[in-house]
């Protein structure tokens, strides 16, 4: 499949907004999850979860969606593909598992947040929650960086799936 | 399953096997951290 040039900037105007957006996105969650978890003051730290949980459903999830659907279109469109080299197929595979990983810390951020809506302060068994808030999306954040620098870089590698298809072209244009 | 002809004895390069080898202990570390507990939402 070989896309329009028209279509594939688009789709690549989309990919990176969306990336990049993603991780701006986990950086603000990870300084209202430091804040949630260090500062004395209470209204902040309610006020800090109550913020994540609109973070996470109305802006992080999203961009994290239109991330790896952006990224699959970008990459099934042009010569790249998306099993033909290592950096695309690591890539795909990341972003799947940060995805998932993502979607089930909505868990625990509802949680937090519903506390948060309810309780004045809180309590010492949410420690361990409010813990895992900020090395969850520390670890996200790493991790999206590392996802950036595949694309910029692109390290070498063909998959035997990619060295067979180009063996495959070569023989089909040999005359 | 067996190589493409051309394609290198060597397999995955480097860079490919330091990634596969991090992402499992990260996996294993998210699994064992919320087997015993620590993370979900659910309120104990």
């Amino acid at each position: 499949m070989v896309m329009t040039p028209r279509l594939r900037k688009f789709m690549l105007t989309a990919h990176v907004t969306s990336s990049i957006g993603w991780f701006g996105a986990v950086a603000t969650f990870l300084a209202l999850a430091v804040a949630g978890l260090i500062s004395p003051k209470a209204h902040l730290v309610r006020a800090a979860y109550l913020a994540m949980e609109l973070t996470t459903w109305f802006v992080i999830v999203p961009l994290a969606l239109v991330s790896l659907l952006s990224g699959v279109v970008s990459s099934l469109g042009t010569r790249w593909g998306l099993f033909r080299y290592y950096w695309t197929l690591v890539k795909f595979l990341a972003t799947i598992v940060v995805t998932i990983v993502l979607l089930v810390h909505t868990q625990p951020i509802d949680l937090l947040a519903r506390v948060a809506a309810k309780a004045p302060v809180f309590t010492t068994d949410l420690h361990s929650r409010q813990l895992l808030m900020v090395l969850a999306s520390g670890a996200a954040l790493l991790a999206l960086l590392v996802l950036t620098a595949l694309s910029v870089y692109k390290p070498q590698g063909m998959t035997r799936y990619g060295w067979r298809k180009q063996h495959e072209q070569r023989a089909l244009s040999q005359p | 399953m067996a190589n493409p002809p051309g394609y290198p004895d060597t397999g995955a390069p480097r860079w490919v096997r330091v990634f596969g080898i991090i992402a499992l202990v990260l996996i294993l570390l998210f699994v064992i951290l919320h087997l015993t507990g620590h993370g979900f939402g659910h309120m104990h």
